[in-house]
């Protein structure tokens, strides 16, 4: 296990590098800086000090070694839209709205989709399991802010039930995370359903039907079991894909959080937020797939004893 | 079936059946994916012949007096904001959404074949070094790569198509890999070894012949996310300028409306569902008729 955690550590760290380095670079080859006439008619002399002041006047490599380093302190600089803080106090104060959208969607809409998922599979090709289908391929089909717009259209402008946008009251919370809750839901109900059916077919359900095991204990102590692999592995990388899906929603119910960031650090050329950002989420991801390979060796042994995963 | 594939001797009634008419009635057979196919054909229709049946062109200010009309029998979609006919806007609209789903499954398709081939013939180091590829993809969001990349080379039309391309690839790879992989410890691929057929020759003749199902199903399923990313793109603003009519853009612009103009939000918002919704469902069920083992996955 441990020269197989170490392993995946290796792989992912050398990942991240490769990424840091390539936005690094794509990000500086933008026409353009943070201090161009076009947005701040500055003196040029003001303008070379404060290139000066942020080392935008040095090569890239020194830049990046100097940025990279600092990370290493946890220092993710300045952020060129709003000097008064540091990266790390923006995005404090910027997460907040995010993380309550995001946690208490996926809250909501993983046990809802597994329901539906179980559901479906335990009924085949009864009214549940077209319910479970549609949502499946309705959540994943159909972008976000289509479905937040529909909602906004549906339940705010024409049934006036809840405000359309916004965040101060918990009113105005319920449209966000409805809309944000059916990406988990639609993936879980999808996952669930196939994992389910998938191991009901196979040979040691009938071993145990045949051993005349009750289908609830065959179903709750076997079957779901076995099922949950796929769906444990699935989680983290779910949950935090579903961070760049809160771009829009944010952005479509007016949420002050993370997701406006996104759009306006890359607008301004706002490198070390945008920086920041890009390499909190390449971490995430990383993390996030590591900690399910090592959810998946733990769980299903077999991988373990192969040690490589193809 | 000719009677060239009927053995001497056999009984009539038990005719060969190649795999394709198995493929063919396991497609039929399913609802969804035969009315996905339907749909998806007319819009492409609609998109070919876009000039024959909307009024105006998609970007002539022709109604300017009846700016933001709401549906009616003369507009079918109603007025948008500048006074363009909308349902033409929404009908080229699908031209700029398929072509650009079709062209970058295309690029996606000639990325993700020759590396998906290579990694899954000579494994080993070459495999490692395509994995590690992948999953530098895997790892940086689609959608914030796009709209860094957009700001680098400015946007535009074939950009999107590069961008989605570039992210579509990985899926087609994998997909190619998996087949190849399992395809050569075949005999035929053993005997033309012996016969000393180079890896090149034994990959396009042998092995990639044999992995046309996963490229279609990989090609028909790059389409909806590509045009997801184009949506999407065009929604932030940084994707298809204006006046070119995208969907993602429209919808942009009608959430400005929508409380007193629903339709603005309203038609572009159906177009694209309906349109992402008819391709996901047609590749889902070509990929479950062409290889069952694949279903559900």
């Amino acid at each position: 296990m441990i020269p197989f955690i170490l392993r995946r550590l290796f792989s992912v760290s050398v990942t991240f590098v490769i990424v840091s380095i390539l936005i690094f670079t794509m990000m500086h080859s933008i026409p353009g800086g943070p201090f161009d006439a076009g947005d701040m008619p500055l003196p040029p002399e003001v303008r070379a000090r404060l290139n000066e002041r942020y080392g935008l006047d040095q090569s890239l490599v020194t830049q990046y070694i100097n940025y990279m380093g600092g990370v290493l302190r946890f220092d993710f600089g300045i952020p060129f839209q709003s000097p008064g803080e540091t990266v790390l106090e923006l995005l404090g104060r910027a997460w907040v709205p995010s993380l309550v959208l995001g946690g208490l969607g996926v809250l909501i809409g993983t046990p809802l989709g597994i329901l539906l998922g179980i559901a479906a599979a335990l009924r085949r090709n009864t009214w549940i399991d077209y319910l479970a289908s549609a949502v499946a391929t309705l959540g994943l089909t159909i972008p976000v802010f289509v479905t937040s717009m529909i909602m906004i259209l549906v339940f705010a402008v024409w049934l006036n039930w809840v405000p359309a946008s916004g965040w101060g009251a918990p009113d105005k919370w319920i449209l966000p995370i409805a809309a944000y809750a059916t990406i988990p839901m639609a993936t879980y109900a999808r996952y669930t359903r196939s994992a389910m059916l998938d191991t009901l077919n196979k040979p040691f359900v009938t071993v145990l039907r045949a051993k005349g095991l009750s289908e609830t204990r065959i179903i709750y102590q076997h079957v779901l079991r076995n099922s949950a692999i796929p769906m444990v592995t699935v989680f983290l990388p779910m949950f935090i894909g579903t961070a760049t899906g809160s771009i829009f929603v944010e952005a479509i119910f007016r949420v002050p959080g993370l997701g406006a960031y996104f759009v306006s650090s890359i607008r301004t050329r706002d490198y070390p937020l945008e920086m920041a950002l890009m390499l909190m989420l390449t971490v995430m991801f990383c993390l996030a797939y590591l900690i399910s390979d090592i959810l998946y060796a733990w769980l299903n042994p077999r991988i373990r004893a192969g040690g490589r995963k193809g | 079936m000719t009677d060239l594939t009927t053995l001497p001797g056999a009984v009539p009634d038990h005719r060969q059946r190649s795999p394709l008419h198995f493929a063919w009635r396991r497609f039929v057979a399913n609802k969804a994916a035969v009315v996905g196919g339907a749909v998806l054909i007319l819009l492409i229709l609609m998109a070919v012949f876009a000039p024959l049946i909307t009024k105006s062109p998609p970007t002539a200010q022709d109604f300017l007096g009846e700016a933001l009309a709401f549906p009616s029998a003369g507009h079918w979609f109603g007025v948008d904001d500048l006074g363009r006919d909308f349902f033409s806007r929404i009908v080229y609209g699908a031209r700029v959404s398929l072509s650009i789903g079709f062209s970058a499954a295309v690029f996606s398709v000639l990325i993700g074949i020759p590396l998906g081939a290579l990694a899954g013939y000579y494994e080993g180091r070459i495999d490692w070094i395509v994995m590690r590829i992948i999953e530098i993809f895997s790892v940086v969001p689609p959608l914030l790569a796009a709209m860094l990349l957009g700001a680098l080379v400015g946007g535009g039309y074939w950009m999107i198509i590069f961008i989605a391309g570039l992210f579509g690839w990985v899926q087609v790879c994998l997909l190619v890999r998996a087949q190849i992989k399992a395809f050569k410890e075949k005999e035929f691929v053993r005997a033309a070894q012996a016969l000393g057929a180079s890896p090149g020759y034994i990959i396009r003749r042998h092995l990639i012949p044999n992995s046309v199902s996963p490229i279609i199903v990989g090609f028909v399923l790059a389409i909806p996310l590509a045009m997801m990313l184009e949506a999407s793109l065009s929604f932030l603003g940084v994707g298809v300028p204006p006046p070119t009519p995208s969907w993602g853009q429209m919808i942009n612009t009608g959430m400005s409306f929508m409380y007193f103009y629903w339709h603005l939000a309203v038609f572009p918002t159906l177009a694209l569902a309906v349109t992402v919704m008819a391709t996901t469902l047609f590749g889902d069920g070509l990929r479950d008729a062409l290889d069952p083992t694949l279903k559900g996955k």
